[in-house]
């Protein structure tokens, strides 16, 4: 350690009586809580907060007090208030009410859909196997990749003349009465934003459920060593039991990820064919960046935010009462 | 034996099935970016080049992409010294003080991450346009920093607390004080924090499209992952679209494959405890 002079050595004797004098025993945690060290710790957080704030904390209160007036952004000068108004035609804007089923539509198959198939991959890459290395990162990778990109080369496959999965279906499967205009009709539309979603996140997903399992006590593990029917069952009796943690961890992330799907259809379908598969967060943004109705849009957003809200707390719930029964 | 022979190659099945669908789109990009433009559209399609080409790389520099690729790497490099530093700094006070509301505000900080973006971005539009920071880096910039902070502050506050308060004792008594504590003792401890931070929000901020899409409005001023999109009608341009999509994707996959066993760990780590 490199000496620090006098003004060091003063502050050095300083600290020195002030440990000494003082009734907390050393390795006590207290001592930073005391006198004026606990306002050190604020020093400590206040850049990171004023960023927070200034991005996040303080947009979210304005954009509350926005949702209760009409402010169109080009024509306006100021926020008019218009009391709850913006929340009630919400609900008879035939718009906003197709963009809030479509986005129930895909939040509930892609939450049964992600949950699944990433429990099931973690519970097979749980196994000791040759290759896992190989699997893992296969299966991990599309995590990282920017979803707008991974937007663009979904477009490309589906692309019904010359995309990679029409290609497959009719030269390789032979099957060419499955090839599809994927993209231009409402369901297959709407199966292919889900599925790109899935791509895109279900490595994430098992990994939180891997380190679920991995969490389990070797009790539990023995019972995972799948050897046919038996082995399957004793995972479905004994390890899917107990993993009610992870489940409340993953069902929030896919919860609140299932709502905010934003990127997939915009880069994908634009909401289209029609508004088959507009989303809710989609409908906000065009609202605020193409009519720039800031006080319509900011309450379809807080709209959004009480839904994801209701339905965390409501998983939070369910994950809790069962544990309770079963425990 | 026959059962467990014939489950585990039903469980390699499987996986392989899996590993080659989510490689496919990867594998795909990467061909398709080799083929010169008369076989991209060309029906029936074959899956490798006839004559593979590298000239669709080569048109990445003169078609102007540049201007996305500057703006990319500047906010992810400034964004994730800066994340670094202030999450570092802020996970430290969680971990080790106790302030009249410190627990409140930790909660809003976590509370953060459910709340959508979107209803951020109408408020951070209008503050950005009353200062003309709309259409430039910094107005990327300061945004993506806010909101990667709320994960990497609870990230660094958990390796923080991992750390045993008598490492901190002895340097107490040696006189240390609480800046230098921080830096030459706490940070270097923690540093597998660091790492998994920097890498975490390098992610987000290179991939980042919603807040860009609305800040940034001017092609020029785009990054790579609202820009490209611009290209997705412009059929003519597909090939040289496949090579900048893989330039684009290259870099975080690589990073992917060297610290796969640091970033699954972090992130299962990050999971439960925060």
């Amino acid at each position: 350690m490199p000496n620090g002079g006098p003004a060091v050595a003063i502050m050095r004797g300083g600290r020195l009586r002030g440990t000494a004098s003082g009734t907390v025993p050393p390795g006590a945690s207290r001592r930073a809580g005391r006198g004026r060290g606990r306002w050190i710790g604020v020093a400590f957080i206040l850049p990171a907060l004023a960023f927070i704030f200034v991005f996040m904390l303080y947009p979210l209160v304005s954009s509350g007090y926005m949702s209760v007036t009409e402010y169109n952004f080009v024509y306006d000068d100021a926020p008019v208030f218009i009391g709850l108004d913006n929340y009630i035609n919400a609900f008879h804007d035939p718009q906003f009410l197709t963009s809030l089923k479509n986005t129930f539509v895909f939040g509930v198959f892609y939450f049964v859909a992600i949950m699944i198939i990433s429990l099931g991959l973690a519970l097979l890459l749980f196994q000791r196997l040759r290759f896992n290395a190989f699997f893992r990162s296969a299966i991990f990778v599309p995590i990282v990749v920017p979803l707008s990109l991974a937007g663009l080369i979904f477009l490309w496959i589906l692309q019904p003349n010359y995309g990679l999965l029409n290609t497959f279906l009719t030269q390789v499967l032979h099957a060419p009465s499955l090839a599809q205009p994927w993209l231009s009709q409402g369901w297959t539309a709407m199966a292919s934003i889900i599925v790109l979603a899935l791509w895109a996140n279900v490595g994430f997903v098992t990994i939180l459920f891997l380190a679920g399992l991995q969490s389990l006590s070797p009790e539990i593990l023995e019972a995972a060593e799948v050897d046919g029917a038996g082995g399957l069952r004793k995972v479905w009796n004994v390890i899917l039991p107990n993993l009610r943690e992870t489940y409340f961890i993953t069902g929030t992330w896919a919860i609140i990820h299932a709502l905010k799907v934003f990127v997939e259809p915009m880069v994908m379908t634009d909401g289209g064919p029609g508004t088959s598969t507009l989303v809710l967060y989609q409908q906000v943004y065009q609202t605020a960046f193409t009519y720039f109705d800031m006080g319509y849009a900011s309450a379809m957003g807080y709209i959004l935010g009480f839904v994801i809200l209701l339905l965390v707390i409501l998983n939070f719930v369910v994950t809790r009462v069962s544990s309770r029964k079963a425990g | 034996m026959r059962t467990t022979w014939r489950s585990k190659a039903a469980i390699y099945v499987v996986l392989t099935l899996f590993a080659l669908t989510f490689l496919a789109p990867l594998a795909y990009i990467l061909i398709n970016s080799f083929k010169p433009a008369n076989e991209i559209f060309r029906v029936p399609q074959a899956l490798l080049p006839d004559r593979a080409t590298i000239e669709n790389y080569g048109a990445i520099f003169e078609g102007g992409f540049g201007g996305f690729f500057t703006t990319t790497l500047f906010i992810t490099v400034a964004g994730v010294l800066i994340v670094a530093v202030l999450s570092s700094l802020a996970g430290y006070g969680f971990a080790r003080f106790r302030f009249p509301g410190s627990n409140v505000l930790l909660f809003a900080i976590i509370a953060t991450l459910t709340i959508p973006l979107v209803i951020f971005l109408v408020p951070m539009f209008i503050m950005e346009n009353s200062v003309g920071l709309i259409n430039t880096k910094l107005g990327l910039l300061l945004p993506n920093v806010a909101v990667a902070l709320p994960f990497a502050i609870l990230i660094m506050r958990s390796q923080f607390l991992a750390i045993p308060e008598e490492v901190e004792e002895s340097a107490i008594v040696d006189g240390a004080g609480v800046f230098r504590r921080w830096w030459s003792i706490m940070l270097p401890i923690a540093r597998n924090g660091v790492v998994l931070v920097v890498i975490m929000t390098a992610y987000e901020i290179w991939g980042e499209y919603t807040m860009a899409k609305a800040l940034a409005i001017d092609p020029s001023a785009m990054p790579l992952s609202v820009g490209l999109t611009l290209l997705k009608g412009e059929v003519w341009q597909y090939g040289v679209l496949a090579a900048i999509i893989v330039v684009a994707v290259l870099p975080p996959v690589l990073v992917f494959l060297i610290f796969q066993r640091h970033i699954v760990a972090g992130v299962a780590q990050g999971a439960i405890k925060g």
